[in-house]
């Protein structure tokens, strides 16, 4: 242990007298360089789409082949206050497809924890007869690749269950709240909740419904911060499923709407780009709020891309 | 359609009932006790999750199956008759399936190194010991966060033809190119756009994830290394790579699978002249042409298609390790 301590200690200042040296001062400077300029590569559409919400189509249209495009115009308030604020008007109606995308997501969030939580508590903490079955399934299910099953998933929500016109929200809400990966990650950490305070609970004569949500949740919040999170991301990025599902265009999510949005007529590029914003304003929140989780959402592979 | 529903379930009721049978009737040998109100409790618990995964997750995977094999019509879903291969022949017969196979092959040949080489790189520039490297990773990271829709409207504009689109003005202001290119309308060239775009947007999160692998390499291994005199790129060839390699297959095949699967991107930029590729025919020849069968099977070809692939790369990149 103290061999290795030494040798970590031997190691560091190794590395201290070499970036004192003077080929370090230029290492420095080649590794700031490039990475301004790899960060600038990479930032340049995402720079282009803030400046361009800051002026108007003549203006970019002046500014074309020139480096100014990817300035923000910060003199032009006015211009960026109206390119924003257009979005909420009547006609492009904005407000309401983030406020539907909201309510999607809270609900299935709520629903996807309590449906597959429950499915998982049955499965890891209660003894039944079957129980191999569902765990069969489970694995099963899991392996199956569920895009391709698309087209089907539309046929069974539109012809058999009936889901359209105003019930097409629910083709919205339901497929989403059923995650098989969902039951096996709660499963995983059900597993290991020590089995004492469920038995401490029982005794003080709490039904099982009781002791699931008064015992099991509140001692499984980092599994719930990461479905919750990646609930909504999923919920707010879909984009095909809502245009497959819904007729009624005050239904659409807001990402399912950006393309109505784009194709209004008499739309400016600025404005274009100012509802690209607001769309992603809540993704970035999230990541920034709950990077812990989703680091860790990461490593299961919970996230499709 | 109701009546294949109903046998499905009839039938997975049947495997449960064994299932249960057995389990009771070893509980007898075993002596391990069931209560009713504990079973009935399990049940109930379960029932919302099943019902919601029967009709959403089980029934889907199993008619795609079905549908496969039909000539199943989106406009008359009452009557759907088997056909054999019928479907299977006439996608290698549609010149747009063809096409998208082109289309999907050269994107996948192309993105995959692209995307894997760009993430490795960049997580060994991010991997160094400097002040500052968060910020670096942040902006790598930063398309990630943006979602395929937005990715792909401000691309188009961003590529937007004529001489008056962003970057076709910035690149011949600079002297660079004389015409503007045709970014999203060419035929031959259209899926490069894509590819770069696509690149640009899953490398940061495959860099995180190849980080995390970075760091479970033992420090001591490039001290070893070094006493023996060995130069950076030596480092690199036998230190860092053999001990990446259980995150290089995982990364390999899960960017190998989502190029694949290419849909969203061609499908809102190019549209389906230039840009179809096989999921994009799977869910146009549902939507367009309303063949649901036909659909169904290009689905069929791809799960056998992408479960192979998967198989023998963890075979061949899997059985080394060992």
């Amino acid at each position: 242990m103290r061999e290795k301590k030494v040798r970590e200690l031997i190691s560091d200042n190794d590395v201290r007298i070499v970036s004192k040296s003077k080929r370090g001062v230029y290492a420095k400077i080649i590794y700031y360089v490039s990475g301004v300029v790899l960060s600038l590569l990479f930032l340049f559409p995402i720079l282009y789409m803030i400046s361009c919400t800051t002026k108007t189509d003549d203006q970019l249209a002046h500014q074309a082949g020139t480096l100014l495009l990817f300035i923000p115009d910060i003199t032009n308030v006015g211009t960026t206050f109206n390119n924003f604020s257009i979005l909420f008007t009547s006609k492009y109606n904005i407000g309401r497809y983030a406020l539907n995308s909201l309510i999607y997501a809270f609900i299935v969030i709520i629903l996807n924890i309590i449906i597959n939580g429950l499915a998982a508590y049955a499965i890891s903490k209660l003894r039944f007869p079957g129980k191999k079955f569902f765990n069969f399934i489970i694995l099963f299910l899991i392996v199956v690749p569920v895009e391709t099953s698309i087209i089907p998933l539309m046929v069974i929500c539109q012809n058999m269950l009936g889901l359209k016109a105003q019930l097409s929200v629910l083709a919205i809400i339901l497929p989403a709240s059923i995650s098989i990966f969902n039951i096996f990650l709660f499963i995983q950490f059900f597993t290991s909740i020590p089995k004492e305070f469920e038995e401490a609970a029982r005794m003080d004569g709490a039904n099982t419904l009781q002791i699931f949500f008064k015992v099991i949740l509140p001692l499984s919040k980092p599994i719930l911060a990461t479905v919750a999170v990646f609930c909504f991301i999923g919920v707010w990025n879909d984009y095909l499923w809502p245009t497959m599902v819904l007729e009624d265009d005050a239904l659409f999510p807001i990402q399912a709407a950006l393309e109505s949005i784009k194709a209004k007529r008499g739309i400016e590029t600025g404005q274009i780009m100012a509802s690209l914003i607001i769309t992603s304003i809540p993704i970035f929140v999230i990541y920034i709020a709950a990077q812990k989780y989703i680091i860790k959402g990461f490593g299961s592979g919970g996230l499709k891309l | 359609m109701v009546t294949a529903a109903l046998i499905i379930f009839a039938v997975f009721l049947l495997i449960f009932g064994v299932v249960v049978f057995f389990d009771i009737k070893r509980a007898k040998k075993h002596q391990i006790k069931y209560t009713w109100r504990r079973t009935l409790t399990a049940f109930l618990l379960l029932l919302p999750a099943t019902v919601l995964a029967f009709f959403f997750v089980l029934l889907p995977i199993l008619y795609s199956l079905g549908y496969s094999f039909t000539s199943a019509n989106l406009l008359k879903m009452d009557r759907v008759k088997w056909n054999g291969f019928t479907n299977f022949m006439k996608i290698f017969a549609d010149k747009a399936f063809l096409r998208g196979m082109r289309n999907t092959a050269i994107f996948v040949i192309l993105v995959v190194p692209l995307q894997i080489g760009l993430a490795l790189g960049l997580a060994l520039f991010c991997n160094l010991k400097m002040r500052g490297n968060t910020i670096f990773k942040v902006c790598f990271f930063a398309p990630v966060v943006v979602s395929l829709v937005i990715t792909s409207f401000l691309w188009s504009i961003i590529f937007r033809e004529g001489s008056g689109g962003m970057l076709n003005s910035l690149l011949i202001n600079m002297g660079i190119i004389k015409e503007p290119i045709r970014f999203l309308t060419d035929e031959d060239n259209s899926m490069l756009w894509i590819v770069l775009v696509s690149a640009w947007q899953g490398c940061g999160y495959q860099m995180l994830i190849f980080l995390s692998g970075l760091s479970g390499i033992r420090k001591d291994l490039y001290e070893a290394a070094r006493m023996d005199g060995c130069n950076a790129w030596q480092r690199f060839k036998k230190v860092t790579l053999p001990g990446l390699r259980p995150t290089m297959v995982f990364i390999l095949i899960t960017v190998f699978i989502g190029a694949c699967r290419i849909m969203i991107q061609p499908m809102l930029m190019l549209g389906p002249d230039y840009g179809m590729t096989v999921s994009y025919y799977m869910y146009n020849v549902a939507f367009s042409d309303n063949l649901v069968g036909r659909s169904c099977a290009v689905a069929l070809l791809m799960t056998i298609f992408i479960g192979s692939i998967t198989f023998i790369q963890r075979k061949i990149l899997g059985g080394k390790k060992s």
